[in-house]
């Protein structure tokens, strides 16, 4: 297991929602220290605070209080263009129901990110990432074209295309079946500890639990258990 | 059914009040076609009816009338009175007179007011004041007041001897009276005769046309409105068919709102159908929520369109007064045929448009509601049976052009224009998607990923863009081929007037002129400003508005000579030089080409006038460019004129001035000549200027509809981006996952809105082009029978285009709002 420096620092951060004229809390008082290169699974019932810590992990939202350190910068002290530069350059996205753009091709779907963020030569490192989840022969492709598997692949390539350090993935083998599931856990675990990204990872699957470096576990908000591969 | 209507609260009403924006913009957009649609009507009515109100005034009941060119002899009406019959005959002079004080056009009625106070004592006393007048309850004046009124080229006091219970605005005075302040000469504009019942009106009318002398028109009492009600027809006509327009392009947007209803709902209505609902009534639920949109569309618009009416009224009066005939408008008046009007074109519309989709929500089967996630909104078209399609619909649209009008309404002149429009319709799919194909990339290396990801969107949902494009691209295309048209018809108007306008000083009375206006000059005015030094030549016209065969028209007398050497008459058929010299030398005329297109004359015809108490045939040796107004004219050489109708008084006057003579200098010469006489002298620049005034007034409201069916069309792009936003919500979440900023997702709704834009541009101006080749050469010729010569009015074309082009930019900026507003983690994670 490397030992790395704290990419993500979660210090004492809470999360409330107003719901119906109600007060929820969504995260309370929950301090995590993850390194580069990491894995690490959040596991829990639905509603414990999974997608909410990735959210606030990956600059899309601000805690209650408390702190989100992403390579060192404090979340809380960017704005709204500040945190979407945080996002370009650090942040990927996987998600349970993939989200590609139907319209656009494989590879306009993975060149996208490069292309908000101004890259004009895009190309190249879309090809790269394609070829890493090995989808690069069916670039040419639309999103219907593919099955759920390889929709995924395409899906993790688009959220490495512009080398973050932090990828988040929201049940990201929970609309597949177990084999294409491990593939695609396969991958994951290659780029956590080739690539040295840091891994964020909701699930319910006992296959990521295992796969993980470090399993974080959540009940109603709190950090129950953090266990150690 | 009360469990009915609370499903349809649930599924219909409920997801309107989530989306009050969007609800309200379709409602507007039906409320301001209703709007549009009854406002024309209303002014209409009120336009054009009230020509009956000003001649007609003080006609009481009676049953026949007897008009002729130039008047009816006095003799006739005493003739009429010895007859052994019970008849009752009012002998009348109707003119215009104008309000010195306030300028105000008022009608002047001539009666014989002495014959009927003569068995009273009290009755005779007020005709004993100084020029005595009676005055309508309008003209406010109390009894004994002074009021200066101006007849033909004079200006005199008349005596206020009484207030009329009835009238309005009108004057009256005794017949020996108006006979010498509009100098008639002993002749009558109108003799009215009562008959009583014992027999038939047409035995009557056979048995008094033996008593009057030849070229004496006898006729059922208000004949003349008739006329006047059949000249206005085609003009009503063509507006009430240019008012649907903004009709049509919201047609499109509910056929749009209930289409995206009908596939956001998919599911639902999938589960519905699972849960027993029968295929009629998912019909049933859609075509109700589009009628509730017609209702409520029709309610605003009966508002909308009374108000609107207001300001319509005015413009069409001008325009009836320019062109046709003698107006003040009436009170405009809503009537329950009006609020019916209003409810059955907003419900029949609403319905019409939705019937297709909601046909279609009709067919989903229950298995649907088994499907997971959102349908996408897929279009079933087939591109390439439409383009089949649409290239016969453009074939037919070229057969219809060529038939004939019908009735004198250009019945396949509108099937064309319709036709045509369904082509486009048809075609603008293909459009879309080729053009989106060849630009996508151009796109994303000219305005970045944002351009590119709006297209390929508007790709990803074509029938919906196909249907906003459509219903912008119709409402640009009917703007550009009016404003083709009217563009066309002013270069043309101007160029006849550079040949027709030659003279360098025009003179007339300062009495109330209009297309069926002619007040005259006293005879020696011509010859005084003939002898001013510098005047080379005058030219002497006289216009008499007639009646010929059941239209109105006028008939026109001026100096072949004068015509001949200055000005640069223009004819379709007939050579100038010739005609000119023929045309003094007996029973000739020359006629205009709204007067040979209504009534089929050519060269070689002859036309019939009964003229100094015998009828007449004249051989039309020409025809001839004109666009002054569209009552057409018959015109014949001065001299011809006065040998049957020998009243010297001319119209107008064209004056030339002798080259090298000071232009200010001759004219003060000639306001010194003609000094005392209330005339009015112009040069030949405010003359133009003048014309091309009221030219452009008459077009006005057009250019109002126009702007009004642009209106709509603007408002449903605005809408339906709404909507596309709020489907795509997760596709602008993920974006923003993705490292989106707020202003790219603004850009992106921003590029699609300008692509509807430019697409609906391109579509419009390729329609609009070929539809103003049927206003020109099909409608407007059938209708008025003007020939305009096609030209491209750019720069007036190039600002409304541009001015659309922003407006559905700025239309994007509610929606792009929307889009940024919302939580990319909420839109994210919604299954």
């Amino acid at each position: 297991m490397p030992e790395s420096l704290p990419l993500l620092r979660l210090d004492a951060v809470s999360k409330d929602y107003v719901s119906n004229g109600e007060r929820v809390h969504a995260l309370r008082d929950v301090s995590l220290t993850v390194g580069a290169g990491e894995l690490v699974a959040l596991v829990g019932r639905s509603g414990c605070g999974k997608s909410t810590l990735l959210n606030l992990a990956g600059a899309m939202d601000f805690p209650s209080s408390g702190r989100v350190l992403l390579n060192g910068t404090d979340t809380s002290t960017l704005g709204d263009a500040g945190l979407t530069k945080l996002r370009r350059e650090s942040v990927g996205f996987v998600f349970q129901s993939f989200q590609l753009l139907p319209t656009l091709t494989v590879l306009e779907n993975v060149e996208l990110p490069m292309l908000l963020a101004g890259h004009p030569d895009a190309r190249g490192p879309a090809m790269e990432k394609l070829a890493w989840v090995e989808m690069d022969s069916l670039a040419a492709r639309f999103p219907h074209q593919l099955s759920g598997g390889q929709q995924q692949r395409v899906a993790i390539a688009r959220a490495l295309v512009h080398s973050p350090f932090l990828l988040l993935a929201d049940e990201p083998i929970g609309n597949l079946d177990s084999i294409t599931g491990n593939l695609v856990l396969d991958i994951l675990r290659r780029t956590a500890s080739e690539r040295r990204v840091t891994i964020l990872m909701a699930t319910h699957s006992a296959e990521s639990t295992s796969a993980a470096d470090i399993v974080v576990r959540l009940r109603d908000g709190h950090v129950e258990t953090v266990t150690r591969n | 059914m009360i469990p009915l209507l609370r499903l349809f609260y649930q599924f219909f009403l409920r997801p309107m009040k989530r989306e009050p924006v969007r609800t309200a913009l379709t409602t507007f957009a039906v409320a301001l076609g209703v709007a549009v649609v009854l406002a024309i009507d209303l002014a209409g009515t009120a336009a054009a009816g009230s020509f009956r109100a000003s001649l007609e005034t003080l006609t009481g009941k009676a049953d026949l009338e007897i008009t002729g060119i130039g008047g009816v002899p006095a003799e006739t009406a005493a003739k009429l009175a010895r007859l052994p019959y019970p008849l009752t005959v009012a002998a009348r002079i109707e003119d215009y007179a104008m309000v010195a004080a306030t300028g105000e056009t008022v009608p002047l009625i001539g009666m014989d007011l002495i014959a009927t106070a003569l068995d009273s004592e009290d009755k005779l006393e007020p005709l004993r004041s100084p020029r005595p007048i009676w005055v309508g309850p309008r003209l406010a004046h109390r009894k004994g007041e002074t009021i200066r009124l101006t007849i033909n080229d004079h200006s005199t006091d008349y005596t206020v001897a009484g207030i009329l219970k009835e009238g309005d605005n009108a004057v009256v005075m005794d017949l020996a009276l108006a006979d010498e302040a509009l100098s008639r000469g002993g002749r009558l504009d109108r003799i009215l005769v009562t008959v009583p019942d014992t027999t038939s009106i047409e035995e009557w009318q056979a048995r008094i046309e033996h008593a009057v002398p030849p070229g004496v028109t006898v006729a059922r009492q208000g004949a003349r409105t008739d006329e006047n009600r059949r000249m206005l027809a085609a003009f009503r006509w063509n507006l009430r068919v240019l008012s649907y327009i903004a009709l049509v392009v919201g047609a499109f947007l509910i056929y749009n709102t209930i289409s995206v209803s009908v596939v956001r709902r998919r599911p639902e209505i999938g589960i519905l159908r699972a849960l027993g609902a029968t295929r009629g009534g998912v019909l049933a639920a859609f075509l109700g929520e589009a009628a509730l949109f017609g209702v409520a569309g029709a309610l605003l618009g009966l508002a909308l369109g009374r108000l609107m009416a207001e300001g319509a009224v005015q413009m069409l009066a001008t325009t009836v007064q320019a062109l046709y005939v003698s107006s003040t408008p009436a009170p405009i008046q809503l009537t329950w045929v009006s609020v019916l009007l209003a409810f059955a074109i907003g419900i029949g519309t609403a319905l019409a448009s939705a019937f297709a989709p909601a046909r279609e929500a009709s067919q989903v089967a229950p298995t649907e509601a088994m499907a997971r996630g959102r349908v996408e909104y897929q279009a079933r078209l087939h591109r390439g049976r439409d383009l089949v399609l649409a290239s016969l619909f453009a074939l037919a649209a070229g057969g219809a052009a060529t038939r004939p009008p019908v009735a004198g309404k250009p019945l396949f002149g509108y099937l064309a224009a319709l036709l045509l429009i369904a082509a486009a319709a048809l075609a603008i799919p293909s459009l879309v998607s080729a053009l989106t194909a060849v630009s996508s990339r151009l796109l994303q290396k000219t305005l970045g990923v944002e351009a590119m990801l709006a297209s390929r969107s508007l790709v990803a949902s074509l029938r919906r863009t196909s249907v906003l494009v459509g219903a912008l691209a119709t409402a640009i295309a009917m703007m550009t081929s009016v404003g083709i048209m009217v563009g066309s018809f002013r270069q043309t108007v101007a160029l006849w007037m550079d040949n027709q306008l030659r003279a360098d000083l025009f003179v007339r009375p300062a009495g109330p002129a209009a297309a069926d206006r002619h007040p005259q000059l006293a005879a020696d005015v011509p010859d005084k400003i003939a002898a001013v030094q510098g005047v080379e030549a005058v030219d002497r016209f006289r216009a008499i508005a007639i009646s010929y065969e059941g239209l109105p028209a006028t008939l026109g007398a001026g100096e072949s000579q004068v015509l001949a050497r200055y000005s640069k008459m223009r004819f379709l058929e007939g050579e100038r030089d010739s005609i000119f010299r023929t045309l003094p030398t007996g029973d000739y005329a020359v006629v205009s080409e709204p007067f040979a297109n209504k009534h089929g004359v050519r060269k070689g015809d002859h036309v019939k006038l009964a003229l100094g108490g015998s009828a007449h045939q004249f051989e039309v040796l020409g025809v001839y460019y004109d666009y002054s107004n569209e009552r057409g004219f018959v015109v014949l050489d001065r001299g011809t004129l006065l040998k049957y109708l020998p009243d010297p008084a001319p119209s107008n006057l064209a004056v030339f001035v002798k080259a090298g003579f000071d232009l200010e200098t001759v004219r003060g010469r000639v306001e010194a000549a003609v000094a005392g006489r209330s005339v009015l002298i112009v040069s030949n620049r405010t003359i133009r200027a003048e014309a091309i005034k009221i030219f452009d007034r008459t077009f006005a409201i057009t250019y109002a509809l126009e702007a009004v069916a642009v209106l709509v069309a603007v408002m449903g792009i605005a809408g339906a981006l709404l909507a596309l936003v709020i489907d795509r919500r997760r596709e602008m979440g993920l974006l923003r996952f993705l490292g989106a900023s707020a202003g790219q997702v603004r850009k992106l709704i921003l590029c699609e809105a300008g692509l509807l834009g430019l697409l609906a541009n391109v579509a419009g101006l390729a329609l609009g082009s070929a539809l103003s080749l049927i206003l020109i050469y099909v409608i407007n010729k059938q209708s008025f029978g003007w020939t305009i010569q096609f030209h491209w009015p750019v720069a007036v074309l190039g600002g409304a285009l541009t001015v659309i082009y922003v407006s559905t930019v700025l239309a994007g900026l509610y929606p792009a709002r929307v889009a940024t507003r919302l939580n990319p983690i909420e839109v994210i994670h919604e299954e």
